[in-house]
């Protein structure tokens, strides 16, 4: 049995559909500069939308120099504001964040990166090529932010 | 503080040896004085100094020397031979961010590598990445030699743009040393070279002016790197080619952002421009598709894409056609964005590719997910 397996099992059934899980990402990452410092400055605004059979649940991250300053959750027609929008199904972004817990940080075709490369679970949008292209531009900083879920996870798993 | 008027009169007029003096740099210079940036948070920025006559450059620069802009200027300086002496010749409006940026995330093929974490792969793994990285460790020094080719012609008025262009040079020779390393860490070594990168490299090389230069190498040429790079990344057998590709990528995206806004700006300022974009881009999308095309690159692509030699047809090829249709869609998307539409245009077989141009056309939004449909 892995020793994660608790943890994956956790994170299976968290709920990241949450501004409170999000905000505990934002909170690890604004809680360990060393990590960001070494990647420099980031500035972007990305929406995530996780869409579920009830509704889609999105929320906007701002990301401004070493910190995630702005955890909103926001209506689903303003998400073209933001520079780029990574939408997938909740059990998509289940699957990614469990694959961190399990792994310590994404893996194979879990990064995000690889998620909307192939697009078929995760997809990379948005209104303005140049905003969908600071996903690139800032790559390495939003998988830290995401891998931050190894934490984030424990933090609000807590009893 | 304010100085006395009288203070600096009684100043001597020759050295102890007899040269002579002058006291104008101190007297009274023409130059904006006084001036009082505010540092943003993340420090004094380049766009935080760009203020007063400072932050102005000037559409067609008077002088074509190496003259600080905004400094008091001698009429007779000297010239330095710039013919890239309009502002719409090299700027993009985002050029300060972009050099910032860069500046603030430059790393380390050395340090901020996992190289450590290296893993025996199997055979036709570890040649399909080594022959990717032979293929990008050819590449990538025409992305510094071209800026480079330019640069000394450009006017420094517009030092903003070949401060960008400096940090492009580090980026790529840094793109250069991680994949040269990646080929010879892990058991392999430089697999083959053959004519069609060159054939590519020279024709953006050649280019007649600074402007098709750009499209050629930032819009065409790196836009299509940052998705092999994408590629790379989703393919990567560990987290050190993960970490490699990722890193190249952030850099790459900024070379393709300070091209795109460079010929849009161009195109702005004179729309004559346009056709000069396109007649290289015509020629660019041919050498192109035969770089893609060519043998060396694709089979090692599709090895890594299916994930070994016997999962290439089944896999590997299928998947490297819908990047290969990534690829277009985000170039044609990007064209847009410059302002140079390609869609009535362009020699890349859109149909073949399964690209819809009205997809791309359409306002409100291009997905670069799985079918490209707008959203
Ligand atoms: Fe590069
Ligand atoms: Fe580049």
């Amino acid at each position: 049995m892995s020793p994660y397996s608790l943890e994956v099992a956790h994170a299976n059934a968290a709920a990241i559909d949450t501004v409170a899980f999000f905000a505990a990402l934002a909170d690890e990452m604004n809680a360990n500069p060393d990590r960001f410092s070494v990647l420099g400055e980031a500035e972007m605004d990305a929406v995530l939308v996780m869409q579920s059979d009830d509704h889609d649940f999105c929320i906007n991250l701002r990301f401004e120099g070493m910190r995630c300053d702005e955890v909103v959750e926001v209506l689903a027609d303003v998400v073209h504001l933001a520079d780029f929008c990574l939408e997938g199904s909740l059990s998509a972004w289940r699957a990614m964040f469990s694959d961190i817990v399990e792994n310590g940080r994404a893996t194979g075709m879990q990064t995000i990166n690889a998620l909307t490369l192939l697009g078929e679970e995760i997809k990379l949008v948005g209104s303005d090529p140049m905003g969908i292209d600071k996903f690139s531009r800032f790559n390495q900083t939003l998988q830290e932010f995401l891998d931050g879920a190894v934490v984030a996870f424990a933090s609000t798993m807590k009893p | 503080m304010k100085v006395d008027p009288g203070t600096y009169e009684s100043l001597p007029d020759v050295t102890p040896l007899g040269s002579a003096l002058d006291w104008k740099w101190l007297r009274g210079a023409k130059s904006e004085w006084g001036v009082h940036p505010k540092p943003s948070p993340r420090g004094l920025t380049m766009l935080d100094i760009a203020v007063g006559e400072y932050g102005e450059v000037p559409e067609h620069p008077t002088h074509r020397s190496m003259a600080p802009r905004g400094a008091d200027i001698d009429p007779d300086t000297v010239d330095m031979g710039y013919i890239l002496n309009r502002k719409t010749d090299v700027w993009a409006d985002n050029v300060r961010e972009l050099y910032e940026e860069a500046v603030a995330r430059q790393w380390s093929a050395t340090r901020d590598i996992p190289w450590g974490e290296l893993q025996e792969l199997p055979d036709d793994i570890e040649h399909a990445m080594c022959q990717l990285c032979t293929l990008l460790t050819e590449v990538e020094m025409i992305a510094a030699d071209l800026p480079a080719k330019w640069m000394w012609r450009m006017n420094h008025d517009f030092i903003e743009a070949k401060m960008f262009l400096c940090t492009q040079i580090m980026d790529e020779a840094r793109h250069a040393e991680v994949f040269r390393k990646r080929a010879l860490s892990n058991g392999g070594g430089l697999l083959v070279s053959r004519s069609s990168p060159t054939s590519l490299l020279r024709t953006i090389m050649e280019a007649k002016t600074y402007t098709q230069a750009s499209a050629l190498l930032h819009l065409l040429g790196e836009g299509f790197i940052l998705d092999i790079f994408r590629m790379g990344e989703m393919i990567s057998p560990t987290d050190v080619e993960k970490r490699m590709f990722r890193m190249a990528m952030q850099d790459e995206a900024r070379h393709v952002a300070y091209g795109t806004m460079h010929l849009r700006y161009a195109v702005q300022q004179d729309p004559d421009v346009a056709e000069e974009i396109h007649e290289a881009l015509d020629h660019g999308e041919q050498v192109l598709m035969d770089f893609g095309a060519s043998p060396d690159v694709a089979t090692a692509l599709a090895v890594l894409l299916g994930g070994g030699v016997e999962y290439i047809e089944e896999k590997g090829f299928p998947l490297a056609f819908e990047m290969n249709r990534k690829q277009f869609t985000s170039y044609l998307a990007r064209c847009e964005r410059a302002g140079v539409s390609r869609l009535e245009r362009t020699t890349v077989p859109l149909d073949f590719l399964g690209i819809d141009p009205d997809d791309i056309r359409r306002a409100g939004g291009v997905s670069l997910g799985a079918n490209a449909s707008a959203s």
